[in-house]
């Protein structure tokens, strides 16, 4: 992490000589920031300290209402990180990560260009495409689970239907075929997300930068490259690495819709967490592997955080 | 909270600037929590995972009436199963444990551990004439924890017209059910379902295979515990049991029974309710097979216990005891076994509810040898149970054979 | 004009039929809730014999339920857009020294499970007597949607060009005056967006609604839908009666607040 003062790129706001007026300022300019930033660190500062706190400790049941807990130094680590299973997980992790963002990223931003052009009825399809997100997660992932049955989900009696394939896909109960299944039904639930808000960024494009680009003879996809793209860019990173965190933590949807079987196939760094802390009871292992998720997921942070300091620069 | 975390955790957190809620959370730490010591007590707390609406009106009544009897009336409160035990350990962490609390019996040993429960005999209650799967059960370091009013297991529920159908008689023994199964399959319906989730339920229904095999959870890879997942392997392989196990819950298999895409399948006899009021369906119960004619059935118990927290006032916790003691009379014994299909606790009183209700006689039979998930390894059954459905899961997919799969159980078992 | 070229009823058609697709296991959710209780696996494409069942249920349940719900998830984004609309404003447009510090900071939030945040909270407002109550809620359920208003619209407000705040400033107005009459006109976009999630964070939260509730008096439909998956029985057609009919009321109000806000927009954009 690269803390302290980053570049400022305009001299403006380095005053030298300090007068009361200046001085306010400058103080007032954090005034916006403050009831924000007082609200985080309570509601963040003190759980994540605690977590990170538990992950070198033997934290077990007992600890919960003894309050003893020794330190072990790194040993939480070291257990969590030397199994098969975490490598295992942090592949899984990945593998369904890079498949939920691309899937949801580029069906979103399809569903928001198609959007972006007026039709009748559009604004209230637009809505309606919201709808996956009122439904409580343990509802849609049960519907998934049906629908996905091998023998008596309607996905496959609808492939059979249309005779794409003889005998059943086993969506959920084939070690390969439970992975892309879980991406799907998160791919399933994050698009709207995606659409929505890479909708709003393609709204903010000023419609003068198009008819200049039509003036200048571009065709749709010169002007998609040259106008529509770099202008979202703020926005769709954004949408990318809130996609990426988000992501890495998923839970409810793989343990409602596999519980992160077949023969742990789906079992990613967040299940095994919870796993750890509240089926065997680690809560120290759970904590650490929990943190090596956090740890996941600012290395994508980081790097949306150098690409948006570069476009700040330039 | 916790003492040891405690200096460097403020540091840390007061240069965050979370002072104020730092202060609040960890100040109180031993606090004197909820109720008056003074003697009148007028109101107790009582949380279970009842969220059904009928059960929970169910059992919200039967507190009623057992804290009328001891002079309170009882707040009941209900949370989702699996979130009962994070629950119950964040109340432990801030000394807010309701007064009487249920848990799910494989629990109640690692909550006693942490010293959050108080042992029965202060009140004078102790588990005699309970039968040996519920008192081991409720018993932590030789002392009783928690008492629970019925107990029951798991059992094999068939379809009694596709048997007939298929001239096929209930199966007794591994080989029977596999023929059974392979003659009761058609097109859209198997011919058995178990629940192979990949969660403790899964491990629950695999228990009884296990255990009447000579199976132990203290060593899984033996060849013993190999027949017991070989023939659940035998029959997804032969297509008499949908590869979908693997995903199933208890309740999806029921769902599957109910809806005739199964003939046969594992479940409790707390569907029993719902089995008879689906039209059309004429269901039988026998005890599950064994793979050969004169071994012992042995299946794991289930059934909550209700327990008396650690809490700052003895008045309460003197009124929680009189209110559990009284949902364990025989009364409530009997009442609550009829109203959920379940077997009274206490062997006299089952032998009296076998007389009265002969339909469950089959069951209060299977009680009898019911052992406890706990009973051998206490605290360590969550990771022998971990590996078990592993290695289920492993062997059902594909993955592994049943040795492979259950010598990695193994390893999963002792933390290795 | 401000958006794309308007097209005719083809595009409608292909827009009904994408939305078909996404919607699917919406549709079949209600063929799963029109199944009488009891068996649960929808038997075919349609409910041939509709049961209404699940639905008199959930009617009779999950009224309070509801407008609980509805009044937590209108307070946190009230709530959030309220802290982060001039968070996010100050990090856009006010050249703050340690911008990118505090931008981790935010997205450092954004990585913490829920159980964590749920876990430590539960024993602070135990002792601070927030358990069980409208604002304790609103303020944990706010915590997902406070960092992400602020990103979103800190990367909306960037793009917002620099020459009209600049002229604005030049007139003599204060930075208030700036946020409140010219960036935020401009942001409307951004508004609905960040709103719309903040709202649906808030309505989807199961676990603070759970965790930090040990009484009924504050209880979303999230968790009334538990009333029906019990220990031992499911009654499925309530639960889906039930995620189905809560749904109903929260999209009216998605769709009107869209599409009064829409109105203000194209009001707005003939800059």
């Amino acid at each position: 992490m690269r803390s302290g003062s980053p570049p400022v790129p305009d001299g403006t706001a380095r005053v030298r000589a300090v007068s009361r007026t200046r001085l306010w300022a400058r103080v007032s300019r954090w005034l916006f920031l403050l009831p924000a930033l007082v609200y985080l660190s309570l509601f963040f500062g003190y759980p994540v300290v605690k977590n990170v706190v538990m992950s070198f400790q033997e934290y077990s049941v007992a600890t919960f209402y003894t309050g003893a807990a020794p330190f072990v130094g790194l040993r939480n680590y070291t257990t969590v990180l030397s199994t098969d299973v975490f490598w295992q997980a942090l592949l899984t992790t990945v593998l369904f990560t890079v498949g939920s963002i691309a899937g949801q990223f580029v069906l979103g931003l399809a569903l928001a260009l198609f959007f972006q052009r007026r039709f009748p009825l559009g604004g209230l399809l637009r809505s309606l495409l919201l709808l996956p997100w009122l439904l409580p997660l343990v509802v849609s992932g049960t519907t998934w689970r049906w629908m996905l049955d091998t023998d008596s989900g309607v996905v496959n009696e609808a492939l059979r239907h249309l005779h794409l394939l003889s005998s059943g896909i086993p969506w959920l109960t084939g070690t390969s075929e439970a992975l892309v299944s879980v991406i799907l039904v998160n791919i399933w639930v994050g698009v709207p997300f995606n659409t929505a808000l890479l909708y709003g960024g393609l709204q903010d494009i000023p419609a003068r930068y198009y008819e200049a680009a039509k003036l200048d003879g571009a065709g749709r996809l010169a002007a998609f490259r040259h106008v529509t793209w770099p202008l979202l860019r703020p926005v769709a990173g954004v949408v990318l690495v809130l996609g990426v965190v988000y992501t890495v933590k998923v839970l409810d949807i793989i343990l409602v819709v596999t519980g992160g079987g077949p023969a742990g196939a789906t079992q990613t760094l967040a299940t095994r967490s919870y796993e750890l802390s509240f089926q065997q009871f680690e809560f120290g292992r759970g904590a650490a592997m929990g943190n090596v998720l956090v740890l996941v997921s600012l290395a994508f942070a980081l790097v949306h955080l150098r690409a948006d300091r570069r476009a700040r620069n330039t | 909270m916790n003492s040891a975390a405690r200096p460097s955790a403020r540091r840390i957190t007061a240069l965050l600037g979370t002072v104020a809620l730092v202060l609040a959370a960890t100040g109180c730490g031993g606090g004197t929590g909820s109720g008056s010591a003074d003697g009148k007590v007028t109101s107790i707390t009582a949380l279970d995972y009842y969220t059904d609406a009928t059960e929970h009106a169910q059992w919200g009544e039967r507190l009623t009436a057992c804290g009328k009897a001891a002079g309170v009336t009882v707040e009941h409160r209900s949370v989702p199963g699996a979130s009962l035990v994070p629950q119950v350990l964040r109340q432990a962490s801030s000394r807010t444990l309701p007064d009487l609390l249920m848990l799910d019996n494989p629990d109640l040993q690692q909550i006693a551990r942490t010293g959050a429960l108080t042992p029965l005999d202060r009140y004078g209650l102790d588990a005699a004439g309970y039968t040996e799967g519920i008192r081991s059960a409720g018993t932590y370091r030789g002392k009783v924890y928690g008492l629970a009013p019925t107990v029951s297991t798991v059992a094999l529920f068939y379809n009694k017209d596709m048997l007939a159908e298929a001239g096929v008689a209930v199966p007794k023994t591994w080989d029977e059910l596999k023929t059974a199964a392979a003659e009761l399959t058609r097109p859209g319906r198997y011919g058995m379902a178990v629940d192979a989730n990949a969660t403790f339920e899964g491990t629950w229904q695999f228990l009884p295979f296990l255990w009447s095999n000579g199976g132990d959870e203290t060593r899984l890879d033996t060849p013993q515990a190999a027949q017991a997942l070989q023939l659940w392997v035998d029959l997804v392989r032969s297509g008499s049991m949908s590869k979908s196990v693997l995903n199933w819950t208890q309740a999806d298999v029921h769902d599957q029974f109910v809806a005739g895409k199964t003939a046969m399948m594992v479940n409790g006899p707390w569907r029993m309710t719902a089995m008879n009021k689906t039209k059309n369906l004429h269901w039988g119960v026998a005890p599950l097979p064994v793979r050969r004619p004169g071994q012992t059935l042995v299946t794991p118990l289930g059934g909550e216990v209700w327990t008396v927290p650690q809490n700052s006032s003895e008045a309460r916790r003197q009124k929680a005891a009189r209110v559990l003691a009284c949902l364990n009379d025989s009364a409530n014994m009997l009442a609550l076994a009829e109203q959920y299909h379940t077997v009274p606790s206490r062997s006299s009183v089952a032998a009296r509810y076998a007389e009265q209700v002969p339909s469950m006689a089959a069951f209060v039979k299977s009680v009898e040898g019911t052992r406890s998930r706990t009973g051998k390894l206490g605290v360590e059954w969550p990771r022998a149970a971990t590996g078990i459905y592993t290695a289920v899961q492993a062997a059902l997919a594909g993955e592994q054979t049943p040795q492979e799969a259950l010598r990695h159980a193994q390893r999963i078992a002792t933390g290795s | 004009m401000k958006r794309g070229p308007a097209r005719g009823p083809l595009s409608t058609v292909v827009g009904i039929v994408l939305l078909a697709l996404m919607l699917f296991p919406v549709y079949w959710m209600v063929n799963a809730s029109l199944q009488p209780a009891g068996s649960v696996l929808p038997s075919g494409w349609f409910p041939r014999h509709p049961d209404f069942g699940g639905y008199a249920t959930a009617l009779r349940d999950q009224r309070r339920n509801l407008v609980t719900s509805l009044v937590v998830a209108l307070g946190s984004v009230a709530l959030s857009l309220g802290l982060a609309v001039p968070a996010a404003y100050a990090l856009a447009r006010l050249r703050l020294r340690g911008t990118t510090v505090v931008l981790f900071g935010l997205l450092v939030t954004q990585t913490v499970p829920g159980i964590v945040v749920a876990n430590a909270l539960y024993g602070a407002y135990t002792d601070l007597g927030l358990l069980n109550s409208y604002g304790g809620l609103i303020l944990a359920d706010s915590t997902t949607g406070v960092p992400f208003a602020i990103l979103v619209l800190r990367a909306f407000m960037r793009s917002i060009p620099g020459e009209i705040i600049d002229a604005a400033r030049v007139d003599g107005a204060g930075r208030l005056r700036v946020l409140w009459s010219v960036v935020l006109p401009l942001s409307r976009n951004a508004l609905i967006t960040a709103g719309l999630f903040t709202f649906l964070f808030a309505w989807g939260d199961f676990l603070f609604a759970l965790t930090l509730n040990t009484t009924e008096s504050v209880r979303p439909v999230t968790v009334g839908i538990y009333e029906y998956l019990g220990a031992h029985t499911n009654q499925w057609n309530a639960v889906m009666a039930t995620a189905v009919l809560a749904s109903v009321p929260a999209a009216a109000l998605l769709v009107a607040a869209q599409r009064h806000l829409a109105a203000g927009i194209t009001g707005g954009a003939l800059k």
